[in-house]
């Protein structure tokens, strides 16, 4: 964000809470909405699309720790056994997972390829905002729309694909009740796959935004910020997937 | 400012469900917050009275309750220990004034998501609905102790309130994460998008810098939380075995998991359970050092060194966890270094009391209730915060672990010094809450109570320990060298029976004062902070079409050359 | 009211002090062969966050009594000089404090118990402490207790009856010990996690079902000590006690043979 230095003929104080104050250069308000010399106003579409970015950011640091949690509980379970004392080394009773590797990928290309589809959707409707703030009308807001309906649809497919991997393992003998493979396998891609249905919600709440009346200033705020959480999903994916695959024991 | 008004109070004359229920104004979900936990310390005091009375009195009969049962005692201890440390500790500090007075603070009229807001509210009430609801199924309330280690809490059969009760007691909890979560990502945005111009991070009251270090512990903390909830969750309704080891055989019945283990949740939750210390006490060492600079018309001694040290005590929080696993078969090396990190924390402890006293030291100290309160924390936090150093050394925690010697330190350092500052912030902001000053003398007397109380009830709790008096023990009969303890035990339950009695004294001030009271003036201590431009009490719309400009830091107390004693943060010129 | 507070102060300096230093109860004598530096450790932190406290106390009372009623203040920041003294002070006093405390812990730890040390192994159960000796063969049998123990038939911990070792394993429901030998304890629990508590021997360890933890001491003087449980473990937690007998060389090996014939009878 650059920093303005619009505000630079206040007076600048003696005296601040921890000694002279420093005001010449302050981010925060100004910004970059070309308003410069005003206060930032809390509801422009600015200034909220900015605060949502900064609320889905913290709440990715949030959901990265949920997973960090399980992920690490993962990994010293694995680990684990009883220890060996004639060997003089741990006993694994971990037992191996054969993980469905060309269903998992296929899924990861239906999640990139939503991610993509999303970013073409968040951008178009940003620049449209842009317009829209500066006066500028733009003719038809409704373009991009057909982006968020295909980013659904592979949300979906991405969701089914989960789904039929479940199966798969199911008939291997996998079971969420069973050995902690499985346990942290079904934990782990069931807890991102209801992550990944939150922001799913949110898209359709934007599509249909049409009909419950809903502002395309509100909407393209929720495409932007549930496009940076999708794209947080993606990576958290890869994540688990990494997780899943190293250390499978 | 005309777009912000149609945004939430678009609505012109709302009804009272509106207004008061149903708002996502930040200073009525403050205000909600805050009765919340007024329910909820009037539980938690309740239990923690008959549990007191059972101890010592075991057959005693009372009116209501009957005879305690030690399971009854159990189930107390859990939700008395669950009660405070959450729905009380966690949430006046932080999400009752917190959510209050930031943003007037911070010279805003809302959060930054008003809806998120409201939403974390609900949650937690439901959260707090569902813990209360487990007093009433069937085996009761949970037994196995706010910290639920497994398998006492994975196995549904291992006692009376495992069952039903303890599932309660996770749903709850996570709702609990997920409000606090929700709460948190607020007051971050909030202090990080929202602040006024002029109000530089550098310039903000040490409050708001406790809520904002705060709200980031939260959002930590209670992810992982969270996790280990949920997998402990699907260990007792699903048949996983994250935290069940194999060959268990409880209550003569065999346990079919396998493959967990129980030392795993108590790494999980004490990842959570520590920085939960200082979500807890840091808004109420923020009070703290904004109450003495108002009250001794100085500013805060060594502002940046005390942002430092909030900063510097949040982040070794996180690194600590293992001090309260010393004698858990966890690997002793590591205790060289959980060991040397809890030192570590002491050390910006030690600058935050070195400081508090610098701030009253010479100066015109108005000895009123707030003030009374804050310096009965910082004496508090002395004497609680010595024996953090000492429980440190694992080779002395090996005795004190799990004694009377902890819930001495812990209830000093975190309930006391964390009560007293609620109780400051109370009579310091109760004029702007509510529009009317709290009875000054009442609230003398009913420091003086506390005060002393809260040394009778806690010193000789330091003696039992140190004699080796385990905690959470039903009856003192059980164990021999424990019932010759039972003479000091009475005592302290005498004690603690006046000093809660003595409460009586803030609850008939605080309603008396809400609707009886004498009006208050707009700033009745001569504030320099930006909640204090306001009339009393906040009007609706904060601070309206009105965009503070913040000249100065906010403890400008007796300045050379200024006419007043106290100049406001947005008062123009400098 | 600032000669209130200072009383109230002074009042509560001198009830501390004065309670810990009458103290109506406090530690039962350490018979163990670390207790005397655990119990010095113990004397080095009172005597030191003591001070503090009274310290602390002192000055927060003279903060107090400085205080004006009229007249100037003396407008200040804050004094770094002042603070970084303080820091360095606070710092010094602590970590030394620190590493005091991290040598005993070693000294506790990571010393091996010597090749004669009694096996012993501890197992807790909901809400009983078992104490197994190896017997004359000095290997203990294996446990299933799922499959194998019935406290009714005088087999609690479920000792495998087909496994020859654990013929003449003695189970016991106290801890008997030859005084002036190492113990090597091996703790173990069957259904939830207990704590082994022995305050006269200043030890404690947790027994967590699935790990077999091992803690060693050596116990200096004959008698007889309590040991109570550390860890919730359900409604009988208060009452699961047991006690050590520390007993001559003679006595202990008396003891075992009395204990071996019935089992080896069975």
């Amino acid at each position: 964000m650059p920093i303005t230095s619009g505000h630079e003929t206040e007076t600048p104080p003696k005296l601040g809470g921890g000694g002279p104050g420093k005001i010449s250069r302050r981010r925060g308000y100004g910004g970059d909405d070309g308003d410069h010399g005003r206060p930032d106003d809390f509801s422009s579409s600015r200034s909220r699309l900015r605060r949502y970015r900064v609320g889905v950011a913290l709440f990715s640091v949030c959901v990265t720790m949920l997973f960090l949690g399980i992920g690490s509980a993962y990994v010293v379970t694995q680990g684990m056994g009883p220890w060996n004392h004639e060997a003089g080394s741990r006993v694994s009773i971990w037992r191996p997972l054969l993980l469905p590797y060309r269903q998992l990928w296929l899924n990861s290309l239906l999640l990139i390829a939503s991610s993509v589809t999303l970013e073409f959707a968040r951008r178009g409707m940003l620049k449209k905002q842009e317009f829209s703030t500066m006066g500028i009308r733009p003719p038809r807001f409704k373009t991009e729309f057909p982006w968020l309906a295909i980013t659904v649809v592979f949300g979906l497919g991405f969701l089914a694909g989960q789904f039929l991997v479940w199966n798969t393992l199911r008939h291997q003998g996998v079971y969420l009740g069973g050995a902690a493979s499985g346990s942290f396998f079904y934990t782990l891609t069931g807890l991102h796959a209801v992550h990944l249905a939150g922001g799913l919600a949110v898209l359709l709440y934007a599509l249909c935004g049409d009909w419950t009346g809903r502002k395309f200033e509100s909407q393209q705020i929720a495409v932007d910020a549930t496009g940076w959480y999708w794209h947080f999903m993606a990576l958290l994916w890869f994540g688990i997937f990494a997780l899943l695959h190293f250390a499978r024991g | 400012m005309e777009e912000r008004s149609t945004s939430s109070t678009a609505v012109s004359t709302p009804g009272f469900l509106r207004r008061c229920v149903f708002s996502t104004d930040h200073k009525v979900v403050g205000l909600q917050y805050f009765f919340l936990s007024f329910a909820a310390v009037l539980i938690g005091t309740v239990l923690s009275l008959l549990m007191r009375i059972h101890l010592v009195w075991p057959t005693v009969s009372l009116p209501f309750f009957g005879t305690i049962k030690p399971e009854n005692y159990l189930a107390f201890l859990t939700m008395h220990g669950t009660l405070m440390v959450f729905f009380v500790l966690s949430t006046v500090p932080q999400s009752g004034f917190g959510n209050y007075f930031l943003p007037l603070q911070l010279g805003v009229s809302e959060m930054a998501f008003p809806k998120l807001n409201a939403a974390g509210f609900w949650t937690t009430l439901l959260s707090f609905l569902i813990l209360i609801a487990a007093f009433f199924v069937p085996g009761g309330a949970s037994g196995a102790g706010w910290t639920q280690y497994p398998p006492l809490s994975a196995i549904a059969n291992s006692g009376p309130g495992q069952a039903l009760g303890t599932d309660l007691w996770l749903v709850s909890m996570g709702l609990f994460c997920v409000a606090s979560v929700m709460g948190a990502i607020n007051f971050i945005t909030t202090t990080l998008k929202m602040r006024t111009p002029g109000m530089d991070l550098m310039r903000m009251p040490l409050t708001c810098w406790t809520w904002f270090v705060t709200a980031i512990l939260s959002l930590l903390a209670f992810s992982v939380l969270l996790a280990a909830v949920i997998l402990l969750l699907l260990d007792r309704n699903a048949g996983t075995a994250f935290f069940v080891p194999a060959g268990l055989i409880v209550s003569g019945k065999a346990v079919a998991q396998t493959g967990g283990s129980p030392l795993l949740w108590q790494h999980l939750f004490w990842f959570f359970g520590h920085p939960e210390v200082y979500i807890a006490i840091l808004p109420g060492m923020g009070v703290t050092s904004h109450v003495l600079s108002v009250f001794s018309r100085k500013p805060v001694f060594g502002y940046r060194a005390m942002v430092w040290a909030i900063v510097a005590i949040g982040f070794l929080g996180f690194l600590v966890w293992g001090h309260h696993m010393f004698v858990s078969g966890m690997n002793p090396y590591a205790a060289f270094a959980f060991s040397a990190l809890t030192t570590a924390i002491a050390v910006p402890s030690a600058i935050k009391t070195f400081n508090w006293i610098g701030t009253i030291w010479d100066g015109r100290i108005r000895f009123t209730t707030p003030l009374l309160f804050s310096v009965g924390f910082v004496s508090l936090f002395i004497t609680g915060g010595l024996t953090g150093p000492l429980l440190a050394q694992p080779a002395l925690d090996i005795y004190l672990h799990d004694t009377y010697f902890v819930v001495a330190h812990f209830h000093l350092i975190m309930a006391m010094a964390g009560l007293f500052a609620i109780f400051a912030a109370t009579h310091f902001w109760f004029p702007k809450m509510f529009g009317r000053m709290m009875n000054e003398r009442l609230g003398a007397l009913h420091f003086w109570i506390t005060f002393l109380g809260s040394y009778a009830i806690f010193m000789p709790m330091h003696l039992l320990g140190t004699a080796g008096h385990p905690r959470r023990y039903s009856e003192l009969t059980g164990v021999q060298y424990v019932a010759a303890m039972a003479p000091l035990q009475k005592f302290v339950t005498v004690a603690a029976i006046i000093t809660m009695s003595g409460q009586i004294i803030f609850l008939v001030n605080f309603f008396w004062s809400m609707f009886k009271g004498p009006t208050a003036p707009a700033n009745p201590w001569e504030c320099t902070t930006l909640e204090w431009t306001l009339p009393s009490p906040t009007p609706a719309g904060g601070f309206g079409e009105h965009v503070p400009m913040v000249n100065r830091g906010a403890y400008e107390y007796s300045a050379p050359g200024a006419e007043t004693d106290y100049l406001m943060q947005d008062a123009p010129g400098s | 009211m600032a000669i209130a507070l200072l009383l109230a102060i002074l009042l509560v300096i001198l009830a501390c002090v004065y309670l810990f230093i009458a103290h109506p109860v406090w530690f039962p004598a350490g018979v163990s062969a670390h207790a005397a530096g655990v119990d010095h450790q113990f004397a080095v932190a009172f005597w030191l966050l003591g001070a503090l406290f009274v310290a602390g106390h002192i000055a927060l009372g003279i903060s107090l009594m400085r205080a004006r009623r009229r007249g100037k203040v003396t407008y200040t920041q804050g004094d770094w000089r002042l603070e970084a003294l303080w820091t360095v002070l606070i710092a010094v006093l602590f970590f030394g404090f620190n590493v005091a405390g991290v040598r005993l812990w070693s000294q506790m730890k990571f010393q091996q118990p010597e090749s004669d040390a009694v096996q012993v192994e501890v197992t807790g159960t909901q809400f009983e402490w078992y104490f197994r000796y190896a017997g004359a063969d000095g290997k203990l049998g294996d446990t299933d207790a799922q499959r194998f123990a019935h406290p009714e038939e005088g087999n609690p911990l479920g000792i495998d009856p087909d496994d020859p070792a654990g013929k003449d394993d003695m189970v016991s429901t106290s801890l008997v010990l030859p005084v002036g030998r190492d113990v090597d304890l091996t703790l173990r629990s069957n259904d939830v996690i207990h704590s082994l508590f022995i305050p006269a021997m200043r030890f404690k360890q947790d027994a967590v079902p699935g790990m077999s933890i091992h803690a060693h001491f050596r116990p200096m003087q004959t008698g007889e000590y309590e040991i109570s449980c550390a860890e919730l473990c359900g409604t009988g937690h208060y009452r699961m006690r047991a006690s050590v007998k520390v007993v001559s060389e003679a006595e202990f090996k008396q003891w075992v043979k009395s204990k071996e014939l019935p089992s080896t009878a069975k």
